[in-house]
């Protein structure tokens, strides 16, 4: 088996975890942002939190073992935009709110027969596509082009920033401070203590994030073949599942699509195993609407800001790239804005 | 009274135009003229000959995001024999600044006309191949991709190298009798295309590795003439049948004369 391929299964099965394991657990970040904004339960971002704590931890530590380098990766590329990234957070915060959960977590309910996230899916797919290479992409780029920043030469991360100590130093420091500061507000809340299921959710996912790092850096590794270096992310993906399920003929398999037929077929296969599954659609045209322009805004947010909940929230974050905290912040904000406000959208 | 307009054709005037439509079409000649007929410099190479279309096959994906590495994968499916062997290869990139990508040069101890490589496509294009056997056949294939970030051409990533002219070669240390050995070749090298501006503003001098040879126990079997619309750190992939065991050498030559060398061992059991 070569790296290619063997690294296109390791990505399935990290697929098939994270979609049964998101079944079980009911990880979501909008749950989470919903329960801590408004119903008051603070156990479902504590197990994002966790997930976090957990990527942040592992992938740093593979990546001063040498065996990966995220340096490689687009997180942590020479510029990035000042401008996009928190504004595709926004779009992609608000977009996640306006339809209960983001496009990781469309697929998992697609996989226990909700058809409301079909939809979704669609929507983000072709619009996040529509950003990256379509229609909007001539307007992204450009705009891209003139808020693009640097600080230094160097890969633009929070250690980098602090480069002056070492930057071996400095990584360590950040990832310790970060990882220690999460796990302090995970676990200092008793509901998220008794809460096994989440604090299951959070470990799980969270390990998925390294997991998925290596099996691009370290299993896929070929010389003779190079393949990007990425992890967990559903935005773009979303869309090339789409477009190859249409032009497979003359188009490979990415990492990307392994892992959404894997979320997807783990989802379902925990779903009917657990007696979870049934089928159910819109009650309502406006609901329906409400769907379709939440998946578009997230799939342009998505695209904008690289990355969604899990692109940037985790994988993003667990490089420590700068251009990730402003996204991930801008997913917080435009979830806020949705929750709560002037803005605010009506309670589903 | 029927006051609506008459919109609707007399039956005459209907087969009227539909036979005149029928005869533009003929006219232009299949206005679906293949792309090589189109392409000059694939049309002086193949001169006066009849190409075929059929027998010789070009892999390429429909759709490309970053032009800058496209894999390309040209093949003829038929046994090399000393009398009848494809003895060339040409690719063309038709809408690049330089258009020839590489050209190969093979014999029978080849064992298989199939040969893989990575190509640098500034737009979507068709890319088109010409192969010549030692008989004089003639064969063509051709292939749209779209590319969908273009001007790879003035990226930096597009030269991403390090360690440059530092060889890379994988051969399997042992293969049956009569049975071809695929081999795997990979040299570090921008392949600086003379066409971008390096941080000071001004245009970097092209640059790239010009020519490419592999041999077995001193016979030559497989050479390669590369251009400028091959991608960054030159892949190529092709195949050997060694009769016995013997020595593979690999020789890349830089169009500035510098050279690198690798070499490596194959056992026929």
């Amino acid at each position: 088996m070569t790296p290619a391929v063997l690294s296109l299964w390791a990505g399935f099965v990290i697929g098939l975890a994270f979609g049964a394991a998101g079944q079980v657990t009911g990880f979501c970040l909008t749950r989470g942002l919903v329960g801590w904004w408004v119903t008051g339960d603070g156990r479902k971002i504590r197990a994002f939190a966790l997930a976090l704590a957990i990527a942040i931890l592992v992938t740093q530590l593979a990546d001063a073992a040498g065996l990966i380098d995220v340096r490689q990766s687009i997180y942590l590329g020479a510029t990035f935009s000042w401008l996009l990234m928190p504004l595709g957070g926004v779009l992609f915060g608000y977009g996640m709110v306006a339809c209960n959960g983001c496009g990781s977590r469309a697929i998992v309910l697609l996989g226990q027969g909700n058809l409301r996230s079909f939809v979704v899916l669609v929507c983000l797919g072709i619009a996040a596509y529509m950003t990256l290479t379509g229609l909007l992409a001539p307007l992204r780029t450009q705009i891209a082009g003139v808020t693009g920043a640097a600080i230094g030469e160097g890969p633009q991360s929070l250690p980098y920033l602090a480069r002056a100590v070492s930057s071996n130093v400095a990584r360590v420091v950040f990832a310790l401070v970060a990882v220690g500061l999460l796990l302090w507000f995970v676990f200092a809340h008793a509901p998220f203590r008794a809460s096994r299921k989440d604090i299951a959710g959070g470990l799980i996912i969270g390990a998925l994030i390294p997991a998925g790092w290596l099996a691009t850096g370290w299993l896929g590794f070929d010389d003779f073949d190079p393949a990007p270096l990425v992890s967990l992310t559903f935005v773009a993906p979303i869309g090339e599942t789409i477009q190859y399920a249409m032009i497979a003929t003359g188009t490979k398999v990415s990492f990307g699509v392994a892992v959404v037929c894997g979320v997807f077929l783990g989802s379902l296969a925990a779903a009917l195993s657990t007696g979870s599954f049934h089928l159910e659609g819109f009650p309502t045209a406006q609901r329906m609407a409400r769907y379709m322009a939440g998946g578009a805004l997230m799939g342009i947010g998505g695209a904008l800001a690289l990355g969604c909940s899990i692109g940037q929230g985790l994988t993003g974050l667990s490089t420590l790239a700068l251009g990730s905290f402003l996204a991930a912040g801008g997913i917080l904000l435009g979830g806020r804005l949705a929750l709560r406000g002037p803005l605010a959208l009506p309670p589903l | 009274m029927d006051l609506s307009p008459r919109l609707t054709l007399s039956r005459r005037a209907a087969l009227r135009l539909g036979a005149s439509g029928v005869a533009s079409l003929a006219l232009t000649g299949g206005a679906f003229a293949q792309a090589w007929e189109r392409f000059e410099p694939a049309r002086k190479l193949i001169g006066d000959a009849k190409p075929s279309p059929d027998g010789l096959t070009l892999e390429l994906p429909l759709v490309s995001e970053d032009g800058s590495s496209v894999q390309l994968t040209v093949s003829a499916n038929r046994p090399m024999t000393d009398g009848d062997y494809v003895q060339s290869i040409h690719l063309f990139a038709t809408r690049n600044p330089s258009p020839e990508i590489a050209s190969f040069e093979l014999t029978p101890r080849a064992g298989r006309a199939n040969v893989m490589t990575r190509v640098r496509l500034n737009e979507s294009q068709a890319v088109i191949a010409v192969a010549r056997t030692s008989k004089g056949e003639v064969l063509v294939a051709s292939r749209d991709v779209r590319v969908t970030q273009s001007g790879c051409l003035v990226r930096a990533d597009t030269y991403e190298s390090t360690g440059e002219m530092q060889p890379r070669v994988r051969v399997p240390a042992k293969v049956s009798a009569g049975a071809p050995a695929e081999i795997l070749t990979l040299i570090n090298h921008p392949m600086e295309t003379g066409l971008r501006e390096g941080a000071d503003g001004k245009i970097l001098p092209q640059r790239i590795v010009r020519s490419f040879e592999a041999t077995l126990d001193g016979e030559s079997f497989f050479k390669a003439t590369l251009y400028r619309s091959l991608a960054a750190n030159p892949y190529l992939r092709f195949y050997a049948v060694p009769a016995k065991s013997g020595k593979l050498a690999f020789k890349w030559t830089e169009d500035t004369g510098r050279t690198a060398e690798a070499s490596a061992s194959i056992a026929v059991g």
